[in-house]
């Protein structure tokens, strides 16, 4: 695995609505390249939606998000062996083709493209298994694995490809503590050994303080507060106050 | 991920005041017209897009054993019974006259029309659904998105392989309907004393007015068949919202969609054949 070094991502006045009702209603946020975001806020408030817009999933209604130089709109016209950087998505239900082996779905988009050898893409599957510690598991089928199990081989799948950023999509959702702080560990030890842009939307404070470089808070459509990740304690904004207060009653 | 690479990018609903029939008649409209723009759509796009490269193959072989290999049973037992039926039938209308023309009846009525018909059924069934399912679900599930991020068009990985299989296969099974269909029959003339004629007379009217062009019509409609059957299961898979309800929505309105759509080109195809 080569080390490579992450991309700056810029959104700018990002808008969207669904039937007329605004879900974004102007989100600024900048991302630096190599560092963690982790994006919190309420259910409903739009961090998925913030998320596949920085995918590519969505098209804003109004706006813009840039990777580094590159507008996003024109980075998802270049086609797959033309593009300056690679961006992977690791999905809330870890979103595995649950037709395909787990050895089958890390190195889809290897196979898809001819990039790599036969050779070459096994020693990729192996390394990224690896990495998640799950080596072994090349040939079971994602309805063999567990949640967290699920959850790690979507991770070496983002990985496979290389990318430079990493966008996660409530990645401990549906996960016991303990498996939240292995996924959480994987997130950090990522961005030490890659120096991947990785964006995390996340419900649990916790996590967000520990992994994260910047937290963001989203909050009707806006983010509403951005702070170091170790200073989200000693916010003074009322709505991330308010979710700090809601955490504690929980922990 | 070319934006038009997109499975259905579809504009939000229009906001409909549905004022009593004339609103609901309309929003119907509106809906059945929006279903066949992206039918449309899912059909040029998978054109487009088939390249058969050896990856395309190893998939259109998994796809052709699930549509064909996997339905020979079934087609066997129906065929069979509808050569059977249409035999009881025709022999029992033509007692008054003669049954020495038995053989070209269901000859015909089973290469012609009955054969394509009942595996575009069976197809749209059996196949169809299972495709409209297995797409809904994974679309989801976010098993298409996946596929967007990293960068593989959904329409060529999952519709291509899906299309090519069912246009092939289903004119195959037509004519192995064909086959037991006419072997169906001629069970019934052997053994049911009803009829009086032999199998022999029943085979050599049968072969006297059955020409070739009369099975190439029947194979034409199992190609037009399995491409309807294929493109609407894509359809409904793609624009599936909402969960395992959606999903068994989509699954239910590809089958509709697909035997409608196989009457409606039959008559089409029967209307053209005869100006041929």
């Amino acid at each position: 695995m080569t080390t490579l070094s992450g991309v700056s991502i810029e959104i700018t006045g990002l808008r969207k609505s669904f039937n007329g009702t605004p879900v974004l209603a102007g989100v600024d946020l900048r991302v630096d390249a190599g560092e963690i975001m982790v994006i919190v806020g309420g259910s409903g408030e739009g961090k998925s939606v913030l998320l596949r817009h920085i995918a590519g999933l969505e098209t804003p209604d109004g706006g813009s998000i840039r990777l580094d130089d590159v507008e996003l709109r024109d980075y998802l016209r270049l086609p797959p062996g033309g593009k300056p950087f690679r961006l992977s998505m690791v999905f809330q239900g870890s979103a595995l083709l649950n037709s395909l082996t787990v050895a089958e779905n890390i190195s889809l988009r290897l196979k898809e493209h001819h990039t790599h050898s036969a050779t070459e893409i096994e020693r990729i599957v192996a390394t990224c298994l690896g990495h998640v510690d799950m080596a072994g598991t090349e040939r079971k089928l994602p309805s063999e694995l567990s949640g967290g199990m699920r959850k790690r081989v979507a991770i070496a799948r983002a990985l496979a490809v290389e990318p430079q950023i990493i966008l996660y999509d409530e990645p401990t959702a549906d996960l016991d503590p303990l498996l939240t702080e292995q996924i959480g560990a994987l997130i950090t030890r990522i961005q030490t050994t890659r120096r991947a842009t990785q964006i995390v939307v996340a419900h649990n404070l916790a996590l967000a303080s520990e992994i994260g470089t910047h937290i963001a808070v989203l909050h009707e459509g806006r983010i509403v507060d951005y702070q170091l990740a170790n200073a989200l304690a000693h916010s003074s904004h009322p709505h991330t106050q308010a979710l700090l207060r809601a955490a504690n009653l929980k922990f | 991920m070319p934006p038009d690479s997109d499975t259905i990018e579809r504009p939000p609903p229009p906001v409909l005041q549905r004022t009593g029939m004339l609103g609901t008649v309309g929003a119907t409209i509106l809906n059945v017209l929006q279903i066949m723009g992206e039918a449309a759509f899912v059909f040029f796009a998978t054109l487009q897009r088939t390249r058969l490269r050896s990856r395309t193959w190893t998939r259109i072989m998994a796809q052709m054993v699930r549509v064909g290999t996997d339905t020979l049973p079934l087609a066997f037992l129906v065929s069979l019974f509808v050569g059977m039926v249409l035999v009881v039938q025709v022999a029992a209308q033509l007692e008054q006259y003669t049954q020495t023309i038995l053989g070209s009846i269901v000859g015909l009525a089973i290469t012609k029309e009955l054969g394509p018909v009942i595996m575009g059924f069976l197809i749209a069934g059996r196949a169809g659904s299972a495709i409209a399912a297995e797409i809904g679900s994974m679309n989801v599930n976010d098993e298409i998105n996946a596929l967007k991020t990293m960068d593989i068009d959904p329409i060529a990985f999952l519709s291509v392989p899906r299309f090519i299989a069912m246009t092939l296969a289903l004119p195959m099974l037509v004519l192995y309907a064909d086959v037991i269909g006419v072997a169906g029959g001629a069970l019934v003339v052997a053994f049911d004393p009803a009829v009086k004629i032999s199998v022999q007379q029943y085979l050599d009217n049968l072969t006297q007015w059955i020409n070739r062009e009369d099975i190439i019509v029947g194979l034409i409609k199992g190609f037009v068949f399995g491409m309807i059957v294929s493109t609407i299961a894509c359809t409904f898979g793609l624009r599936t919202k909402g969960g395992s309800e959606g999903v068994a929505v989509s699954t239910t309105a590809a089958v509709v969609w697909s035997f409608v759509l196989i009457i409606v080109f039959d008559y089409f195809i029967v209307r053209l054949a005869i100006l041929v």
